[in-house]
């Protein structure tokens, strides 16, 4: 058994909390932004305006 | 189920599931997780004695009647707050509490150090009929309670409840509980050593609703709110200087 | 309903169901001496009410159409009779609970009528009752319309809305017995909160296995916002009420969190449950809903995947500003208040998405009613966003904590941004449904629309009031240095904002009354629409790039 202090704890929560957020928010960001996903979001965008009413099967 | 794993979109689906629960969990976890290790910095109470039989179904009935909706038990580190209601409220005082009753709202009082401000008397007939002891009250009458048997058959068993979560009730205490409960609103019978024997000499014993014929719902919410703040005096003790509301006008 | 059914299914549910029944009966007996007994009989006669129909139904003619070809939508259509029941109830008790604090003698002589019972049953009666099965319903429809797949379940949708109800069920009348956790909108007793989680499973398992049917790689973001929802408030709801009961025939439980832990983790629940289940799921509606009725695509469709990424993360840590000042550690708080004030981000792109997709329809917005609806939700969830954030900020968290203030807040959200997106999206949703031309009454809309802004700034303006006038009486001191009021000085103050409290939520659920009224009579009485739209075959999908 290996003990974890909260001060070990707390430090670890307040450092790597931060840099996970940065480290997910690029992802994101990333994400967003990658040209080749253009496309999909924009079919995405215009698709649900289409007044087809029933499944593709 | 595993054909869920095969399809290629079906995986782009579990993946997005992944996705949102370690962007949700992360949260939690970096706050939540060093609080399994407060302990080490919660405040000292060895004289911290824990809810007798009675004062623990006062409890469950306070938790049973949503009062938590309108009165917090939770003292801010409030210039104002403190004095108003008493010394600020500290980690440890919670410590046995289950659920804790900090409540979010104050139609009514903070009721943290309500114990001992009134008498048995006077919480009773409050309890009874709110505006009869303060026009203005909205508060709604409890008169049902001291119509109605507390049911003690099953202390026990909530003492063995809690003691499995690891409150320090010993085996005597559950063993004893129903006959404590009995003890506690009854002065003069013989079950009333019991209590003060387990409990500690300065556990209140009364007749708390004024009748010393039956035990009531009554008895055991009086003898709840008598004890609130006093199971230990660790906030009389130690507690810093208060915080200045930040924009007060004095 | 039961037509649809196969026989093997129709066999799976009355299995189902005489399980339940089964367990009712067992809850009854071994609790027979608490509350956990009446709890069993109501489980009992909830799922006989619901065998009945399956036993009758049973030797129907079995479905010979292709059922995939058609889009499953029984299961939503009682889905929105059953929130607009909900909605009704919950709103009516929120207007009693409101009348009490005016009038306290405003109940009987009775356990069951106080303030203290009656209040949970109002937030648990708007928030799971109405929105629950709002979210349940519209989730149902949006993520088969935009994954153009049938729901992968004949029989999972009418577990999951009727487990879900019977969920709603046993903590309502839990409350008026006397069962409850005592632990804010997760009052429910543990038994519960276990069929919940079954409940919640199967809905998980029933939403993936449909986005799992779509053609297109991508998943449209609404779908995003849903599953989201599902899977946080699984979360929240798990760790949050872990408890040990008393005994198997016992209602009460006891929580495994202690003390400080318990509010720790009870508000990282109670925020969350603002963030997942108030939140999300309803965005989710709005990024549907709203350029459907408006006929116009999402203004960004980025700036929608980046909020929902901001809101997902940002939520999670800003459950500690509901305990400022407290025994909580400080840096917990901080932490807390730093995330609310971020959490403004992506909140307002999300709002400000909706708004700037209804630029250059502004017309629209003028004459349709439903528009509207959507176009205030987005408006008071940038409201109250912004509230919320300024609120979680310490030094106003000590003014407002404690107070009206914070109810104030909370039903500039809940009346304004989540009824309201409700609303507009059922109006969308109901002619559409049941294929009628439209809505029974625009001008009932229209008369709908008013009363519920009326009631919601009349409710909002009568809560900042007296929230701040009670935040100032508490820490006002005279010259000589004493605190210049008594706690009852402050509550003589409150009266006419109680007052003009309840009058506001009474207006809201007139709103609702008329709006119950309307879907009536659009199933009723207005004429089927035209055909044209279903008969169009349907076209191939582009299978991805």
């Amino acid at each position: 058994m290996f003990e974890i202090s909260h001060e070990t704890l707390v430090a670890f929560a307040k450092s790597w909390g931060l840099f996970y957020l940065m480290g997910f928010f690029l992802c994101v960001v990333a994400y967003a932004f990658w040209p080749s996903n253009r496309k999909r979001f924009d079919r995405a965008k215009t698709s649900i305006l289409d007044r087809e009413d029933k499944p593709w099967k | 189920m595993p054909e869920l794993f095969h399809r290629k979109l079906e995986r782009s689906a579990i993946g997005f599931v992944l996705a949102i629960i370690a962007a949700a969990s992360v949260g939690g976890i970096v706050e939540i997780a060093p609080l399994f290790t407060i302990d080490e910095t919660v405040e000292e109470a060895p004289d911290m004695r824990v809810y007798t039989p009675l004062e623990l179904a006062g409890r469950n009935i306070y938790v049973r009647e949503g009062c938590y909706a309108c009165h917090s038990q939770m003292i801010r580190t409030l210039r104002d707050e403190v004095e108003r209601y008493g010394p600020y409220s500290l980690a440890v005082e919670s410590q046995f509490d289950r659920p804790m009753l900090w409540g979010s709202k104050r139609t009514g009082p903070d009721l943290a150090r309500v114990g001992g401000k009134y008498s048995d008397f006077w919480h009773v007939a409050h309890l009874i009929n709110p505006r009869d002891v303060v026009p203005e009250s909205n508060m709604p009458a409890y008169a049902f309670l001291a119509r109605t048997e507390l049911r003690t058959s099953d202390l026990g068993q909530h003492l063995a409840a809690q003691q499995a979560l690891g409150v320090p009730y010993t085996d005597e205490m559950i063993a004893n509980a129903p006959r404590d409960a009995y003890g506690q609103a009854f002065p003069d019978s013989e079950a009333a050593s019991g209590v003060t024997e387990r409990y500690g000499e300065a556990t209140s014993v009364s007749a708390f609703d004024g009748v010393a014929t039956r035990l009531t719902e009554m008895d055991a919410l009086v003898a709840y709110l008598q004890v609130l703040g006093r199971l230990t005096d660790a906030a009389f003790r130690d507690t810093a200087a208060t915080e200045q509301a930040p924009d007060a006008e004095d | 309903m039961i037509r649809q059914l196969t026989s093997s299914e129709r066999q799976f549910a009355a299995a189902i169901l005489l399980l339940a029944a089964g367990v009712g009966l067992a809850m009854a007996a071994t609790g027979r001496h608490d509350p956990l007994g009446v709890h069993g009989v109501i489980v009992l006669l909830f799922s006989g009410t619901l065998l009945y129909p399956v036993l009758t139904g049973f030797y129907e003619p079995e479905p010979k159409e292709d059922r995939e070809a058609s889009y499953y939508d029984d299961p939503i259509k009682v889905g929105i009779v059953l929130t607009m029941a909900w909605a009704v109830f919950g709103m009516f008790m929120g207007v009693w609970v409101a009348a009490q604090l005016a009038w306290p003698d405003l109940a009987f002589d009775a356990a069951w009528s106080t303030f203290g019972r009656l209040r949970p049953t109002h937030t648990s009666g708007v928030i799971f009752g109405f929105g629950g099965n709002a979210l349940i319903a519209t989730s149902f429809h949006v993520v088969q319309r935009t994954s153009r797949a049938r729901l992968a379940g004949q029989f999972s949708p009418w577990f999951v809305l009727f487990g879900f109800n019977l969920f709603c069920v046993l903590a309502v009348s839990g409350y008026l017995l006397g069962v409850t956790q005592s632990k804010e909108y997760a009052e429910a007793e543990w038994y519960a909160d276990i069929w919940l989680v079954i409940v919640w499973v199967t809905y998980f398992v029933l939403f993936l296995r449909t986005i799992a049917r779509r053609r297109e790689p991508h998943i449209y973001v609404a779908n995003w916002y849903f599953m989201a929802f599902i899977v946080v408030v699984a979360i929240l709801h798990i760790v949050n009420n872990l408890a040990v009961p008393v005994s198997w025939g016992h209602a009460k439980s006891y929580t495994i969190w202690p003390g400080v832990q318990d509010a720790m983790v009870q508000w990282w629940y109670g925020h969350n449950a603002v963030a997942f289940f108030l939140t999300a799921g309803f965005l989710g509606m709005l990024y549907y809903y709203l350029p459907v009725r408006a006929q116009r695509p999402i203004f960004s469709y980025r700036l929608s995947i980046l909020s929902f990424w901001g809101i997902t993360f940002f939520y999670m840590w800003a459950g500690s500003h509901h305990l400022h000042y407290t025994a909580l550690p400080h840096w917990v708080q901080t932490l807390g208040m730093t995330f609310s004030v971020m959490l403004l981000v992506p909140s307002w792109a999300s709002a400000g998405n909706a708004l700037l997709t209804l630029n250059g329809a502004w017309h629209r917005v003028r004459d349709d009613a439903t528009l509207r609806f959507m176009m205030a939700a987005a408006v008071f969830y940038g409201l109250s966003t912004f509230e919320g954030s300024f609120m979680a900020i310490r030094p106003v968290n000590a003014l407002s904590h404690y107070t009206d203030w914070t109810v104030g807040h909370v039903h500039a959200g809940a009346l304004g941004w989540v009824a309201l997106i409700t609303f507009g999206s059922l109006y969308t949703l109901v002619p559409t449904l049941w294929n009628r031309e439209r809505m029974y009454s625009a001008r009932l809309v229209e008369v709908h629309f008013w009363l519920a802004i009326a009631g919601t700034l009349i409710y909002v303006f009568a809560m900042w009031n007296s929230g701040i006038i009670q935040g100032l009486m508490w820490r006002t001191y005279t010259e000589d240095g004493a605190l210049a009021y008594s706690f009852v000085d402050s509550l003589v103050a409150m009266y006419p904002y109680y007052i003009a409290r309840a009058f506001g939520g009474f207006l809201f659920l007139i709103g609702a009354v008329v709006c119950c009224y309307n879907i009536w009579m659009t199933v009723r009485s207005v004429p089927l629409a035209k055909r044209r739209e279903r008969d169009v075959p349907a076209a191939v999908a582009v299978p991805g790039e």
